[in-house]
């Protein structure tokens, strides 16, 4: 085929997933409850408890309010929920036989993926970048050079994410399994990604002696978001955990290698 | 006559108008009471030290620019200042045994550096003032090596760990004095062949100008700081009404004409 029609067909796929996403109202709802209830009613409703009360004491020792310290964490989340859930676009497509007409086209396996998943990450950074409007509430600043950027990172960490979904996709067979199955996955990668505490023994000598268990520090260490939550914390209101350079080269790494994982799985099915 | 179809993503464009103008609407929401609360007090408390000129002087027709500011920021909000000197500020090396608390302080004024230490305690609102070491001799430069060097360190968060290395580097004596008498008399005893001291305490000390030198200690290392209020972490509303109100204050040029009253952009003598 020649490259042009090849792009067509690109497109085409990309449309279709970009299209079907956001005619769905019920989906769009979902990327809108997430930062409500996550920065509305959990960053308020805590925040309390991390202001400050006596200068000098130790509570909260990160040089951000909570609600700061929250907020890129909350994209992530919404990055999460609907990447991996892209894999029921897969499922259904599976089940009512679409993907069956599309893979007998003459477009290459590999093209039709790309399609799939980069109308997939396009439509998780949306969801994304929808929680940027609550910026002025979480009383964060950001220049367009930021915005960008954290715009740019989003696609990468969704790509991942959504290619992490298609291989979640081979493995299961039921819409009702899969619902099961996303929640137990993005749950505990959310909680343990440091997004809703801070965890830097590193960072000063009061944060130090903060202590916690061992082993929530060994699961926090070893979960790739951490360092995509870590990487937007950068961007966004300039504070790592981390070394800065740890985020990108996960979220990179992740999105190559669960693309070419689903790659090989999209050509057994 | 058959009716021109509809664009294929105006659907799409509603449903992600509706939830972005919903978001929009969300971020309006105040995250917090802090404002509300002075309001109905209708006075804002600033806690300063008895003294830090040019911040905080005792003269009551010059009272120091960190006072005159905070009447303007009250003034701008059509609030009262109420000024509450507290002793204890500046005494410790550890802020929390200053004892400000919530219920004395609204603002913490006198000498609060921009530094990632204070901001782990407090939120800060940069006065357009900077800090940072300031060496006096009689030469107006460092002393040959093995000098004994008089330090005061001040409290404003510049970091007493590198001066300290810096010192030891260059073979200096370092001997640590308690206050600004201390500090004056070891280098006009001959105590002290220089003395380091932070920038505002170093224009408080009463020493002859013709035949004492100040400079700036300008190494790398030695990072300046920002000035700034302190405000309560968490306390977002009124973070935001106080940060409009001093741009308003900068916009009109009266900021400015403060730190010329004071001599606050003044290099040091």
């Amino acid at each position: 085929m020649e490259p042009m029609m090849l792009l067509r067909g690109l497109y085409a796929i990309w449309l279709r997933e970009i299209t079907r996403a956001t005619r769905d109202r019920a989906q769009l709802i979902g990327g809108v409850s997430r930062p409500l209830i996550w920065l509305l009613i959990l960053g308020v409703g805590l925040n309390p408890y991390f202001r400050g009360e006596v200068y000098g004491e130790v509570r909260f020792v990160i040089p951000y309010t909570y609600l700061q310290f929250l907020f890129p964490a909350v994209i992530v989340l919404n990055i999460m929920y609907t990447s991996i859930q892209f894999a029921v676009s897969v499922i259904w497509d599976r089940e009512f036989g679409f993907l069956r007409e599309v893979l007998v086209s003459p477009l290459p396996r590999p093209l039709i993926l790309l399609g799939k998943v980069l109308g997939g990450s396009t439509i998780a950074t949306l969801h994304g970048s929808l929680v940027l409007i609550l910026a002025r509430f979480a009383d964060v600043t950001l220049s367009l050079s930021q915005m960008f950027t954290a715009l740019g990172l989003m696609f990468v960490l969704a790509f991942g994410l959504t290619s992490f979904g298609v291989i979640l996709a081979a493995r299961v067979r039921s819409f009702e399994g899969f619902g099961v199955f996303s929640n137990t996955i993005i749950l505990p990668l959310y909680f343990t990604s440091s997004s809703v505490f801070p965890l830097d023994p590193a960072l000063t000598r009061t944060q130090m002696v903060t202590a916690y268990p061992e082993w929530l520090v060994f699961l926090v260490q070893i979960n790739p978001i951490t360092y995509a939550v870590d990487m937007l914390r950068g961007v966004l209101i300039g504070f790592n955990q981390f070394p800065p350079g740890y985020g990108p080269a996960v979220i990179f790494g992740m999105a190559a290698l669960f693309f070419v994982v689903a790659l090989i799985d999209f050509g057994r099915s | 006559m058959s009716r021109p179809r509809p664009s294929r993503w105006r659907s799409a464009a509603v449903n992600i108008g509706i939830v972005a103008a919903l978001l929009f609407a969300a971020s309006f929401l105040p995250p917090d009471t802090s404002l509300a609360d002075r309001q109905r007090a209708g006075v804002i408390k600033l806690c300063v030290p008895p003294s830090f000129p040019p911040l905080v002087t005792s003269d009551p027709s010059a009272p120091g620019y960190d006072i005159e500011l905070g009447q303007a920021l009250a003034a701008e909000l059509g609030l009262r200042l109420a000024v509450n000197t507290v002793p204890s500020i500046g005494r410790d090396y550890n802020p929390r045994n200053w004892s400000l608390t919530r219920a004395q302080c609204d603002l913490v004024g006198g000498g609060v550096a921009d530094s990632v230490q204070t901001r782990s305690f407090m939120q800060t609102l940069p006065t357009q003032t900077q800090t940072g070491w300031i060496g006096i001799s009689r030469t107006g430069a460092m002393p040959a090596a093995g000098s004994v060097v008089a330090v005061l360190p001040g409290t404003s968060g510049l970091s007493r760990v590198t001066l300290s290395s810096w010192l030891r580097a260059r073979n200096y004596r370092g001997k640590l004095v308690r206050d600004t008498k201390e500090l004056a008399q070891a280098l006009t005893s001959g105590e002290a062949s220089a003395v380091i001291t932070e920038r505002f305490l170093a224009a408080g000390l009463e020493l002859d100008e013709r035949q004492y030198q100040s400079f700036w200690l300008d190494e790398p290392q030695f990072e300046g700081f920002p000035m700034a209020l302190g405000l309560w972490k968490g306390d977002q509303t009124f973070k935001s009404a106080v940060a409009a109100a001093f741009e308003t204050i900068e916009r009109s040029g009266r900021a400015a004409q403060l730190r010329e009253r004071y001599g606050i952009d003044a290099e040091p003598q």
